[in-house]
């Protein structure tokens, strides 16, 4: 498997390297969402005397930064694009070898996101000089920011390929795909850290699983938890990716049968 | 242990579709309830194919082709009956079974279009496990046999149709399978390409042993390659023996070819057997098989030195396999 997986990985560079512009585009895109969201805060921070709830302008800064870096290391593009490869036969051809065609995805993913992060700490370090940002990270926090950035990554891939399997049985995909982005978008900390919610809605972000992909690694690599709860956080994503697993096999083998290999 | 590689035993597949009639009120309506129609493309067909056959899968478009080959190579799941590929059950997509096969489709893509094919290469290379040594023997043999050399290097989107055909079926047959179905592999390339990619398979089945189905509308390749053929049309096989046999049922005539140093005007042929086409100088008959050789005799010494040249012929394949779709009926038990 290792073999394959350097096989593939050099050809997957070749492919990406091919798409600079695409490359550049998608960086300024990463960065410009969080940033604004950082900008709002800290107005309203100042606003209102230096801090909200606890957050001070350092603290959003240092959310928002952590935050651009885990959403990064977590985007899920790959249910756009296996609508597309439904619809246009592409999936058929994988289908044929002996591999898994998570496997081409899991590629893909190292490969943008490995060529892409270090652009983007770049990018992340003149934002933290810029808005003075605090970390109370302590030395288990680092370690156990791993685990958890590793678990986060794995879970957003595989609730992505849930959501992507719905394209076996959905003409179109993308809406319930985007019905997923907004859903998360509201309850995964990016619209504002979750302890800043109503407490009803706090609730509900600990019960779906988006909360565990963005905000857990998050709070973990600031230090805005103690280590008892980050490891409760972190048991907590191992729950969520395990169910997906489980999730995932039942539609990829059910999807596979209803599979109609249209235009292939 | 059955010698047969390819089992098909009542081998069914429904499609549903949805449906909606045009028009704003129609469109409406379906936003609340979808109409559904089962179609069926496969209905019940049986036949199998023996180790290292060049077996024809003929039909007009829609017949169930592709869907069989598609359920065959594993990528559908029938609604029912049976087959089996090399002992494998297709749509359990075992490994061993993905190992062992190829599906090669004329307008299809498998390799990654941004890189030239010598790197995709490596990375089927990996993907089946080939050892180093059999894929640089395969990968000569092929390069050699399809002349792909100049090719390799080159990005894939930047090849002709028929180069990237010819790269496509070296993908397909790197991991040298011992079953390969072939679906229209001749698609859109010009004459000369055709025959490249004719001679090329004919040649790769004598080489190893493959088992090959294939379907095509171009009936020289099958003419040249498949000295069996099974024909089906709207999901049921029609036909299932040899392609001389097939000649012989459906169409059991000869043509005769006459033409002559003057014009025929009023000559009487109608004695000789069906005139089926009548010019100036030439008339084309259509005798029973069994007449033909006594039919061409009389013909020689009657029209005597008026006669300028005379041919004998099967009818063009083409109007035989026309002759099967048009009567859809069995016209053969299968083998």
């Amino acid at each position: 498997m290792i073999a394959i997986y350097r096989q593939l990985l050099t050809a997957q560079l070749q492919s990406a390297a091919q798409y600079r512009v695409q490359f550049i585009l998608w960086m300024l895109f990463a960065v410009i969402r969080p940033t604004i969201f950082l900008a709002a805060w800290v107005a309203v921070a100042v606003a209102q005397g230096g801090e909200v709830a606890g957050y001070t302008t350092r603290d959003f800064a240092g959310y928002y930064i952590a935050l651009t870096l885990v959403a990064h290391l977590t985007t899920a593009w790959n249910s756009f694009e296996f609508e597309f490869e439904i619809r246009q036969g592409r999936l058929s051809p994988k289908l044929l070898r002996p591999l898994h065609p998570l496997h081409y995805a899991i590629v893909e993913n190292i490969v943008w996101k490995g060529t892409t992060i270090l652009p983007l700490l770049a990018v992340l370090g003149l934002l933290a000089a810029t808005f003075d940002v605090r970390f109370a990270t302590q030395p288990l926090h680092l370690v156990l920011f791993v685990p958890s950035m590793l678990l986060a990554i794995a879970l957003s891939f595989m609730v992505g390929w849930v959501v992507a399997c719905g394209a076996f049985w959905l003409q179109r995909v993308q809406t319930l795909n985007t019905l997923m982005q907004r859903t998360a978008f509201v309850f995964a900390g990016q619209i504002a850290p979750i302890a800043l919610m109503p407490l009803p809605l706090q609730v509900v972000a600990w019960a779906l699983p988006f909360a565990y992909i963005l905000a857990v690694p998050t709070e973990i690599l600031r230090g805005g938890v103690s280590v008892e709860r980050a490891m409760v956080l972190i048991a907590g994503q191992a729950a969520w990716l395990a169910a997906s697993c489980v999730l995932f096999t039942i539609v990829w083998r059910a999807g596979l049968r209803r599979y109609s290999a249209v235009g292939a | 242990m059955s010698d047969h590689v390819v089992q098909v035993r009542d081998l069914r597949k429904v499609y549903r579709v949805t449906e909606r009639e045009t028009g704003l009120g129609a469109t409406v309506r379906s936003l609340v309830r979808r109409r559904h129609r089962d179609v069926l493309a496969v209905d019940g067909i049986s036949f199998v194919i023996g180790a290292g056959e060049v077996v024809g899968f003929l039909g007009p478009n829609g017949a169930g082709k592709t869907t069989t080959l598609k359920m065959l190579s594993g990528l559908l799941h029938p609604t029912g009956g049976e087959a089996t590929v090399s002992g494998h059950v297709p749509w359990k997509r075992s490994s061993a079974f993905l190992r062992g096969m190829t599906l090669l489709m004329g307008n299809r893509s498998q390799l990654v279009w941004d890189i030239p094919a010598a790197d995709s290469f490596l990375v089927l290379k990996e993907i089946y496990a080939i050892p180093e040594a059999q894929y640089r023997r395969t990968l000569d043999d092929l390069v050699a046999l399809l002349d792909l050399a100049p090719l390799l290097h080159k990005p894939v989107r930047g090849l002709s149709l028929g180069e990237r055909m010819k790269v496509e079926f070296a993908a397909g047959l790197l991991h040298s399978p011992s079953v390969a179905f072939l679906d229209e592999p001749t698609l859109g390339l010009d004459v000369s390409m055709q025959s490249r990619i004719r001679q090329f398979v004919g040649e790769h089945n004598r080489r190893t042993g493959a088992t090959i189905l294939l379907t095509s509308h171009y009936m020289d390749d099958v003419v040249a390659l498949c000295r069996r053929v099974i024909v089906i049309h709207h999901g049921v096989l029609l036909y299932d023996g040899g392609l001389a046999d097939l000649a012989e049922r459906m169409a059991p005539y000869k043509r005769i070819t006459v033409t002559l140093h003057e014009p025929l005007a009023g000559r009487g042929l109608d004695a000789y057997g069906d005139v089926a086409s009548r010019e100036e100088f030439r008339a084309t008959l259509h005798v029973p098989r069994a007449v033909a050789p006594e039919r061409t005799a009389r013909l020689v010494r009657d029209l005597g030195e008026q006669l300028a040249d005379i041919s004998v012929e099967d009818p063009p394949i083409e109007e035989v396999i026309d002759r099967v779709f048009t009567g859809e009926r069995p016209v053969g038990a299968p083998a």
